[in-house]
């Protein structure tokens, strides 16, 4: 969960006007949404009942009422997009924290959509496809597309209720029953007002000399508004603590049109179907209207006082952080001006803070790790060794791998690295005093066991963490070689081994500097 | 990864088909009407149905897909962008209407219109690819700024933010890439179709192999200019972009690609121009393939190259602006927080404080258990070198952004990331310090 809780920048324009754009842009929106989810109901329930009664598939509707679903969907899907753009802005928090709390189910949303839009375009386009796969493909769209609204409603519920996201946060959805039976009433109100709307605009617009459909089809809306009804009532109910004077008039006005359109839809006087046409085209935007105001004054009511609050803090919050401005600027500048291309720049800042600008393993960080960084002035090791270093990290210690760097750019640091410490250079022979024989008996008997007999690394030294070292391709020079056996390395299970005599431990930086492989030089 | 998988699929249908195609299929309706040619007529209406049923259904929902995905990825980040780019995205808004409302009575009224009033039909086409070069100039101006908002940061003033350093290349490249993305596809469809007669398929062959070939370098061109307008400090980043750390030490792998891409599209057109119908099936199909990977190479470079920012100058990547950054190194990133404490059960070992840290900071970019996995990352390190490896995360990677918190609660997520990577394991192997050493001979 990201901590969202305030954005700095301010809002565009005023929220008052930011309201009524919401409601205007929403509005068209969701007309067209529930005219194509009614529609797919439509299409989808006809063409079954039609073939369950016996009487043939009415494909010549199906067809019409589909090819309407698409140019609907359409609309629907790019008027959605006003909408959603202004709630993010005037509700940033409470809308894009309910999102975030749902994330799956948003998420998922567009496999809903693109199922639906998909499953039914296809019987909308083959029609004539045989009549199981047009049922499957129909009835796959339609569950797609109703599961759609769920979501959506899902969002807002919780988007409406800031004092249950940190439950929610906590417990999830299903713990809060009040608010899931709300959700629920919310979600069936659409189904509800998707049925009624969808049935007028086709009872009124494709049922034209066709007196069966015409009469099925007021069926259809008295059954979604008898639904509706009922689901009003209880939806009501999970609300009664947020009514207000004008939630209740808006909704008074919504259900009083829908009563008259109902009886519209019954009224088989001689008057001409034009009349009672004009009349419902008047009625359907009064009842979306009323029902979306009563919808907006609920939100308004809910999500204004805490986008209010976030907003003041979010003014305190410009002030407090003004000065620090002029000096974020500068960073980014800076940042602006470091180009990680050469080996130079990422040595700087990718390798010093350990291993030291001057090489010598005392960087800023080295005293905060149990495995001091390596004093890399004093490597004498093959390129292609030191490569692999670098690319590929050492497991067990603090170096990590950097293949965040492509290859040009790891060359180019180790060409640096190179330049500036010697690294790649074969080491120089070492001149003390030294005892050959002790040291190739204590090299076979105590440095094998981690070392292996040809420097190699034996199998439990390769299995170590950090393991040692290819002796056969890495090396030291000789007095950073004699100061390694001696003391040991600190945090991993090299040991000191300053108690053997001191010409046995140069002999035993002679011995592994002859484990080199012949002519292993710069590789 | 979601977000790119739904941007590269909205991108490839809305500069392939709704610029590309479909201006090419205004384009033939026009010449069929000039030559009174009905058999261009016909392939022109053949070929909408399937541009229009993917443009509504796949096209409009992924392009608003990816805007649900980043609204639950990078809520703060995306509710800026909207503060600043109000107006061109609800300018846009209108736009993408007006598109819609224009290509459903041309996909419907076909047949009716061309009866009785073809000028006006075509008309009516040519007005759908104004709107639609509308889209692509307002998208191009918020895309840009997300790399390049050079003038904005300083000043906040929208016309800076909208007309940025990469504004023009950027509008030049998706345009034009997406004319030649659509003779593409609508070569794919006119070789495979069994609609066109074979000497009209010939002459659509020769007319979409010279478009392809002429869009085509005009992309390249532009794309060029689009890179040479982008920071050093950003475009040094491009193949780790593209290879991520898998292939990056193998650069090659991405100009070889890219050259087998120009010239298996360039083949295919060419084979196109000259009506050699085998050659050109034969290279279509891969020819589609490696530009779909051209424009998925695009979007991953310019989407990651900005790095450390979500909005240069502005805010880092851990949707953290950058003037809070030193606020939130004093104060912390917990105390203000607003429900870590609700943080999920079920987590081993439970640690709510550094997995909201971890989330808050990280959580953009890496998950745990899914693509990016921040225990891979962390694979293999001591605990002191996560520390020092989350104190340092700017420096050492520089398009990772710096941890935002105070010491203290960078030690707090170093020690929940380090349980989390499972590499308890290489401590345990390792003696205590300042042991007294044994005898070993």
């Amino acid at each position: 969960m990201n901590n969202l809780h305030d954005l700095l920048l301010a809002k565009p324009f005023g929220d008052g006007a930011m309201e009524l754009l919401l409601f205007g842009s929403f509005a068209l929106h969701l007309l067209f949404v529930l005219l194509m989810l009614g529609t797919a109901m439509i299409a989808v329930f006809f063409f079954a009942h039609s073939w369950l009664t016996g009487y043939r598939f009415e494909l010549r509707w199906d067809k019409r009422v589909l090819r309407i679903h698409l140019a609907l969907k359409s609309l629907a899907v790019v008027l959605g997009v006003a909408p959603l753009l202004i709630i993010q802005v005037l509700w940033s928090v409470p809308f894009l924290t309910a999102a975030a709390l749902l994330a799956p189910y948003w998420l998922g949303l567009l496999v809903l959509m693109i199922t639906a839009f998909l499953s039914l375009d296809t019987i909308g386009h083959k029609i004539e496809v045989r009549p199981v796969r047009h049922l499957i493909f129909g009835v796959l769209g339609l569950a797609a597309l109703m599961a759609v609204p769920a979501v959506f409603t899902a969002v807002l519920t919780l988007m409406e209720n800031p004092d249950k996201w940190a439950r929610v946060a906590a417990r999830g959805l299903a713990e809060e029953p009040v608010l899931v039976f709300h959700w629920l009433m919310r979600y069936l109100h659409i189904l509800g007002a998707a049925a009624l709307f969808g049935g007028a605009f086709h009872f009124f617009f494709s049922t034209k000399g066709a007196e069966d459909r015409h009469y099925h089809l007021s069926h259809w809306m008295v059954v979604a508004v008898l639904f509706q009804v009922v689901v009003g009532v209880l939806l009501l109910g999970s609300l009664l603590d947020r009514l207000t004077p004008a939630i209740i008039a808006a909704v008074s006005v919504g259900v009083a049109a829908a009563m008259v359109l109902v009886g519209l839809a019954f009224y088989r006087g001689s008057e001409a179907r034009e009349g009672r046409m004009k009349i419902a085209l008047v009625l359907l935007p009064i009842i979306l209207v009323s029902m979306l105001l009563a919808r907006q004054f609920l939100q308004h009511q809910a999500v204004a006082p805490v986008q209010a609050t976030l907003e003041a803090r979010a003014q305190t919050q410009r002030a407090l952080l003004a000065p620090w401005k002029a000096s974020a600027l500068q960073g980014f500048q800076a940042h602006l001006a470091t180009v990680y291309d050469d080996g130079e720049t990422i040595y700087a800042n990718s390798c010093a803070f350990c291993h030291g600008d001057g090489g010598g393993g005392d960087g800023p960080e080295a005293a905060s790790l149990i495995i001091p960084p390596e004093r890399i002035n004093a490597v004498r090791a093959q390129r292609s060794y030191l490569y692999q270093v670098v690319a590929r990290g050492i497991p067990g210690s603090g170096m990590p791998y950097f293949t965040v760097f492509d290859r040009a750019k790891l060359e180019r640091l180790l060409d640096y690295m190179n330049r500036q410490f010697g690294m790649v250079s074969p080491p120089p022979a070492q001149t003390h005093a030294s005892d050959p024989a002790a040291a190739a008996r204590v090299f076979a008997g105590t440095c094998a066991t981690c070392h292996g007999t040809n420097g190699k690394g034996s199998a439990f030294g390769r299995g170590l963490r950090p393991a040692p070292p290819d002796l056969t391709r890495y090396g030291l020079t000789p007095e950073r070689a004699f100061a390694v056996i001696s003391n040991g390395y600190d945090g991993t299970v090299m040991q000191p081994f300053a108690q053997l005599p001191e010409a046995t431990r140069w002999g035993l930086v002679s011995l592994v500097q002859k484990l080199r492989r012949p002519g292993s030089g710069p590789d | 990864m979601s977000i790119a998988l739904v941007a590269v699929v909205h991108v490839l249908i809305s500069h392939g088909f709704a610029i590309g195609l479909l201006t090419l299929i205004v384009l033939m309706e026009q010449l069929a009407l000039r030559r009174g040619d009905g058999e261009l007529e016909d392939l022109a209406k053949h070929l909408l149905k399937p541009a229009v049923i993917i443009i509504t259904a796949v096209g409009a929902v992924t392009g608003a897909g990816i805007w649900f995905t980043v609204s639950v990825l990078a809520p703060q980040g995306i509710g800026s962008m909207l503060r600043v780019f109000f107006w061109p995205w609800f300018i846009e808004w209108i736009a993408f209407t007006l598109e819609v409302l224009v290509l459903l009575p041309y996909y419907f009224l076909w047949e009716r219109m061309r009866a009785r009033r073809a000028g006006l039909h075509v008309a009516l086409g040519w007005s759908y690819v104004a709107i639609a070069f509308c889209s692509a100039f307002l998208i191009s101006g918020i895309l840009g700024f997300m790399l390049t908002p050079d003038g904005w940061v300083q000043n906040q003033r929208l016309v800076s933010a909208f007309f940025n350093p990469t504004f023009w290349p950027q509008l030049a490249l998706r345009f034009l890439g997406g004319l030649a993305l659509g003779g593409l596809f609508c070569l794919g469809m006119v070789l495979f179709s069994r609609k066109p007669g074979a000497e009209l398929r010939r002459r659509v062959m020769r007319l979409l192999g010279g478009w392809i070939l002429a869009g085509g370098a005009l992309a390249a061109l532009a794309g060029w200019l689009y890179f040479s307008a982008v920071p050093r400090t950003y475009s040094v980043h491009k193949v780790f972009a593209v290879l991520t750390s898998h292939l990056s030490q193998e650069g090659w792998l991405l100009w070889l690609g890219n050259l087998l891409a120009v010239v298996i599209i360039a083949g295919a057109a060419a084979a196109a121009l000259f009506r050699l119908r085998l050659a050109a099936r034969l290279l279509i199909i891969p020819a589609m393939i490696l530009a779909v990977g051209l424009v998925i190479e695009f979007e991953r470079a310019r989407e990651f190259i900005r790095g450390p920012y979500l909005m240069p100058g502005y805010m880092y990547a851990s949707q953290v602006p950058l003037t809070r950054a030193e606020q939130v190194r004093r104060q912390g990133m917990l105390s203000q927080a607003a429900w870590y404490a609700a943080q999920p059960p079920g987590l081993e070992p439970r640690a709510p404080a550094g997995h909201a840290l971890f989330m808050a900071n990280c959580g953009v970019c890496h998950s745990i258990g899914g693509l990016n996995d921040i225990r891979d990352r962390l694979a293999g390190r001591t605990q002191p070198s996560v520390g020092v490896i989350v104190r340092r995360t700017e420096q050492m990677v520089p398009f990772m952004p710096a941890f935002a918190g105070t010491p203290d609660e960078a030690l707090t997520m170093a020690a929940y990331l380090y349980e989390l990577s499972g590499s308890r394991r290489s401590m345990e192997a390792v003696p205590p310090i300042g042991r007294k050493a044994g005898r070993h001979e």
